[in-house]
């Protein structure tokens, strides 16, 4: 019993600075994400007028139909987390899987909007000016978090199959959920400061 | 938890030392109000007298403000030092705040400066806000010289920027490459010369005479020699004689390009002697007299028009004399870097030929 | 005990066996007192490199026409010397050194929260040292520590690896800075509130979420000008819709934050120093507490003032001069709070309380020169000249250098067991107070008469200033030098210094010295500020700490 109480202490605390320190590398994240944002609406602003010569067009369509799927993911891995909190395995691992999936769904989407803006469009990272500096780095920049995010997310999905998290101590799961929907906030900046305004 | 306050008392000594400290400070203030500053730096512009005038301020309150901090921290030093009938661990008073003293060493600063913060704003209304009007002329920076447009004249003027003295004149800056700043100390303004954006200072001379322009930003190799070009004060006279000379001088010169020099160099005068001297005063901070891989900025320069391994300058020319005087006449921008035309290395054309005489000399 | 004693189980009793073995015990250590003499061995070993170049730099400044150094030559020396100093010797000493080893004991924590990723901090920093030295070997960067473009995407192949190290730099410190702000917030013993917390724990609080947002706004910069540099992506070039101004707004927003990282941490260290040589409470607790908040604030909201030359827009100017205006009333608070600390106590001149008053002198001095500059029509005068150059030692050589050396003589005797040498440490101060004022106040001279600063020759009229400047810098040199000895030869030969040599009332001097690997034997439970020196030690749950009884008292009475 007092061994019960001891880990159940353990956890407790080593949860609360897993979560603590999770939240601020993610306010940091958040930050470099921030100053590039600034470089690109500064650019935008200061320059002699926006488009630029030699901006492409952005298909707004493609990137709704993307911005869907990964809106979707975040409510997937939410349901995923629901299910584990209700001690319901399969469920929790299906809900993941979709969540994976819509991620690379996500991913393919960018890589076909990359494709024909570099194919159509002869848009290309350095020789795009400004625009192309900063659409393809924030852009980019965004999809290796959600790459990273996918792999994270398998892996947990992994762990939590061969039994590493049980239904009360589940810290890892949280943290995971915690950075999908990072990664989708980040997803509305970035949508409506590149297709919409 | 509880403290008992001791009591504070300030004793005669601290008020003894407060007043001296009193008197130190006021004259300092006396010391900065009555300080001769346009006799150590002359003031060239209007502006630069309001500068001084809040340059005076802050010097007075500053030093007024060091004088007491220092004199206290001094005086505590010593006074409250432990001495040596104390016992080893004697103990200070125990107080840990007083509300009433935090209170006003909070409030008095507040005050000193919003003082200062109106006092500046007014004086920056005056530089920053100014009307467009009157003259205008361009400053443009260059690795590593200035030039500068004036209305009416073609081209651009490359040795000093004349003005008439007591006519309210509008300077646009700009740079043809990297950022410059454009800082003349007798004017005590400075203002950035940045690539693709336009600065603007406004200001009337005051008062006649040559006043130094440095470049006050890192802007490449040779930064420490941007301080070589004149701003010039005029009698409008005068002014009037120097813009008709210049721009008949000019009438050919087309506003779009940079001056090219095309006057010819007369080899045959040319003094090898005269050359090797301007050679070490001139060029040694960039060539070297080594062989062409001896690299300081620019290539080494022994046997330049006698190397059988460069039959050919860095700009692709044939190594003769007249291709190595074109280069020093219009300088060089390429792959190796680049080179200041003549009018920046201030080299007369018969400079050049001295220079090319004794560069033919070397083999 | 009181109800707030730890309870068995949690992480303040999860105590992990001491690793055994050189490599595990002294290089890839995870323990924070180790990870902060790694901090601070190599901050010095890079600073005996800067101090090397900034020597360099003055002997070419006796000549009005340089010639000990090629221009290029120079321009790197200064660059290499500004990064240096800043990213490679304050900040990693003022955080990651005297952080790591001081403030998880001070808040009567076992480790930092992660101590792992503390590890692996550090060890981001000396790979990125030598970087930035390796970059001599293909021609340096040469356009100063602030690398402004268009002239840095001139600069040589040696200008990328600055980034590349400047980056790595700056991702170790912002873990730390995470790592630091968890711990402040989650490991403090019990008991220490927010108004029980020493002021160096509260220094360090102010800094790491400076650290944390600040460096990784640098680290986006630094990483457009790489990608810039290598694969042409355009953001600062105006040729290609660019723009210049946009590095500096980048690079101020970390970088002005930046110079109170390398403060607030220092304002900590005399805060410690001044009560338990003063034999005193410090003067105003509160308001200093608050203050290194506020600073820490307003350093995010006053970036610009760096560029009023610049081009910014008017109305921009404005409230960034204003902003800065307001900073000098926090820090004059603690000035002042300092200063009334001295009044009525029992000053012990130890030689770390002479560099901890000499720092109220230079650093006043450095923050009313910062006053002037934040006057708009006066930085027009100054700026880019020699009074910044002036103003910014002043800051950080007679602010965070003497802080820093002044933190050294104090905790010198918990690292190491050993007092360092007073007679050496006296001959230190005097020479370094000597040379840092003779070589530095004249320069707020030439800078107003017309000398620029990053200039590798300059008009003769400044030459003999310069060369007093240079003499005076070789007593600075001669002092440091005597310093580094001090330290070597403490390590054996210094007096046994005993747990509490000062009997200073914080947290780490009720634990023998040097602390055992989990630093407490019981967790203590904190009953009150540990200003009070008329009261009893204000801790619970120490009895089994000691094994020793407090020195006697070193420095004589004046």
């Amino acid at each position: 019993m007092r061994a019960a109480v001891a880990a159940d202490q353990f956890y407790q605390e080593t949860r609360d600075l897993r979560v603590t320190g999770f939240l601020l590398f993610m306010v940091s994240d958040l930050v470099l994400f921030s100053s590039f944002i600034f470089a690109y609406l500064y650019l935008r602003n200061t320059g002699q007028g926006w488009p630029p010569p030699g901006a492409p067009h952005l298909n707004l369509a493609l990137a709704a139909l993307n911005s869907v799927a990964l809106f979707g993911s975040g409510a997937t891995i939410h349901f995923a987390l629901e299910n584990w909190k209700h001690e319901k395995f399969m469920k929790f691992a299906g809900w993941m899987l979709a969540t994976i999936m819509l991620g690379i769904m996500f991913l393919s989407g960018q890589g076909i909007e990359y494709y024909s803006l570099y194919t159509v469009d002869h848009a290309s990272w350095a020789g795009s000016g400004v625009f192309g500096a900063s659409f393809f780095t924030l852009t980019g920049m965004h999809g290796l978090h959600v790459f990273a995010g996918i792999i994270y997310l398998t892996v947990l999905l992994l762990q939590a199959a061969q039994g590493k998290y049980t239904f009360k101590y589940y810290t890892g799961l949280t943290l995971g959920t915690l950075y999908w929907h990072f990664v989708d906030v980040i997803w509305v900046v970035l949508f409506s400061i590149f297709y919409l305004i | 938890m509880e403290h008992r306050e001791p009591a504070v008392h300030l004793d005669r000594g601290f008020w003894a030392v407060t007043f001296a400290l009193a008197i130190v400070a006021a004259l300092s203030v006396f010391a900065w109000v009555v300080a001769p500053i346009s006799g150590w730096l002359p003031e060239a512009a209007n502006k630069a007298q309001q500068i001084d005038a809040l340059f005076r301020f802050l010097a007075a309150s500053g030093t007024a403000l060091f004088v007491f901090v220092v004199g206290y921290l001094l005086y505590f030093a010593i006074a409250f030092r432990r001495r040596a009938n104390d016992p080893p661990d004697a103990l200070g008073v125990q107080i840990h705040d007083n509300n009433a003293l935090e209170f006003w060493w909070t409030l008095i600063p507040t005050i000193f400066l919003v003082i200062l913060v109106v006092f500046s704003i007014k004086i920056w209304a005056g530089i920053e806000l100014g009307p467009n009007t009157g003259l205008t002329v361009e400053a443009i920076g260059h690795q590593w010289y200035f030039t500068f447009r004036y209305p009416q004249i073609n081209g651009e003027v490359t040795n000093a920027m004349h003005l008439p003295v007591g006519q309210p004149v509008t300077l646009r800056l700009t740079s043809a490459d990297v950022i410059h700043s454009f800082w003349v100390p007798g004017m005590r303004m400075k203002a950035d010369m940045v690539p693709g954006l336009i600065n603007t200072l406004h200001f009337t001379p005051r008062r006649v005479g040559r006043y130094q322009i440095i470049c006050a930003e890192f802007c490449g190799t040779l930064h420490g020699e941007m301080d070589k070009q004149w701003f010039v004060v005029d009698p409008p006279v005068k002014y009037a004689a120097w813009y008709d000379a210049w721009q008949k001088k000019n009438s050919t010169a087309s506003n779009a390009l940079p001056v090219q020099s095309n006057a010819r160099v007369a080899f045959g005068a040319g003094d090898a002697k005269i050359g090797q001297q301007l050679f070490s005063q001139k060029c040694t901070a960039c060539h070297a007299l080594g062989p062409f891989s001896q690299r300081i900025v620019g290539p080494g320069l022994l046997g330049v028009l006698h190397d059988p391994a460069h039959p050919n300058l860095v700009n692709g020319d044939k190594a003769t004399r007249e291709n190595v005087a074109e280069i020093l006449q219009n300088g060089y921008k390429g792959d190796m870097g680049q080179m200041p035309n003549q009018t920046a290395n201030a080299l007369s054309n018969t400079d050049i030929a001295n220079l090319v005489a004794y560069l033919d000399t070397l083999k | 005990m009181a109800v707030t004693a730890p309870q068995p189980g949690g992480i303040a009793d999860h105590i992990h066996p001491e690793p055994q073995g050189f490599i595990r015990k002294y290089v890839f250590s995870i323990d924070h007192k180790i990870i902060g003499i790694q901090y601070i061995v190599t901050s010095f070993v890079f600073m005996i490199l800067g101090g090397l170049l900034a020597e360099l730099i003055r002997i070419q400044l006796m000549n009005a026409n340089g010639g000990f150094m090629t221009p290029d030559t120079y321009n790197e020396v200064y660059t290499i010397h500004g990064s240096t100093m800043v990213w490679l010797v304050i900040v990693p000493m003022v955080t990651g050194g005297f952080g790591n080893f001081v403030f998880p004991l001070q808040i009567g924590a076992r480790d930092v929260a992660f101590p792992w990723l503390n590890m692996v901090s550090f060890w981001m920093f000396p790979p990125a040292g030598l970087l930035l030295y390796a970059s001599f070997l293909v021609g340096a960067p040469v356009a100063g520590w602030t690398e402004y473009p268009p002239v840095s995407l001139q600069g040589g192949p040696g200008t990328s690896m600055w980034c590349v190290a400047i980056f790595l730099v700056g991702v170790g410190t912002t873990l730390t800075g995470i790592n630091f702000l968890v711990t402040a917030l989650k490991m403090r013993a019990p008991g220490m509130t927010f108004t029980r917390m020493p002021l160096f724990v509260w220094a360090q609080f102010a800094t790491a979420p400076l650290v944390m947002i600040a460096t990784t706004a640098l680290a986006a910069a630094l990483a457009a000008l790489f990608m810039e540099r290598q694969f042409g992506v355009p953001f600062y070039d105006p040729t290609k819709g660019g723009s210049p101004l946009l590095w500096q707004h980048m690079f101020w927003f970390y970088s002005h934050p930046a110079v109170y990282i390398m403060i607030l941490p220092v304002f900590g260290i005399i805060s410690e120093i001044f009560p338990t040589f003063a034999r005193k409470p410090i003067f105003g607790y509160k308001m200093i507490a608050f203050s290194s908040i506020s600073i820490a604030l307003l350093g995010f909201m006053v970036w610009a003032h760096h560029m009023f030359t610049s081009g910014l827009a008017p109305f921009l100017q404005l409230p960034f001069m204003i902003m800065t205006m307001v900073i000098a009333i926090p820090t004059g608070i603690k000035v002042f709070s300092w200063l009334a600390t001295l009044w009525g106590g029992k000053i012990q001149y130890t030689t770390a309380m002479l560099f901890a008053i000499a720092f109220i002198a230079t650093f006043t001095l450095g923050g009313i020169s910062g006053v002037f500059l934040a006057a708009i029509p006066f930085d027009l005068w100054a700026h880019g000249t020699y009074f910044i150059v002036a103003h910014i030692h002043y800051v950080l050589v007679g602010g965070s250098l003497t802080g820093i050396f002044a933190g050294m003589f104090y905790w010198y005797p918990k690292m190491t067991g050993r007092f360092m040498n007073e007679t050496l440490g006296r001959w230190t101060f005097w020479l370094f107070v000597i040379g840092l004022n003779g070589t530095f106040v004249p320069m707020h001279w030439l800078g107003l008469m017309g000398m620029p600063r990053r200039v590798a020759e300059y008009d003769p009229q400044f030459q003999t200033i310069n060369q007093v400047e240079s003499l005076f810098s070789f007593v600075m040199t001669l002092a440091i030098l005597l310093f580094f000895v001090n330290a070597l030869w403490s390590i054996r030969h210094g007096k046994r210094a005993g747990h509490n040599p000062w009997h200073a009332r914080t947290l780490e001097w009720q634990i023998p010295s040097p602390p055992p690997y989990y630093n407490f034997k019981h967790i203590p439970t904190v009953l009150a500020n540990p200003y009070a020196f008329d009261e009893p030690v204000p801790y619970a749950g120490l009895e089994d700490e000691l094994t020793d009884s407090p020195a006697p008292i070193p420095a004589g009475a004046y």
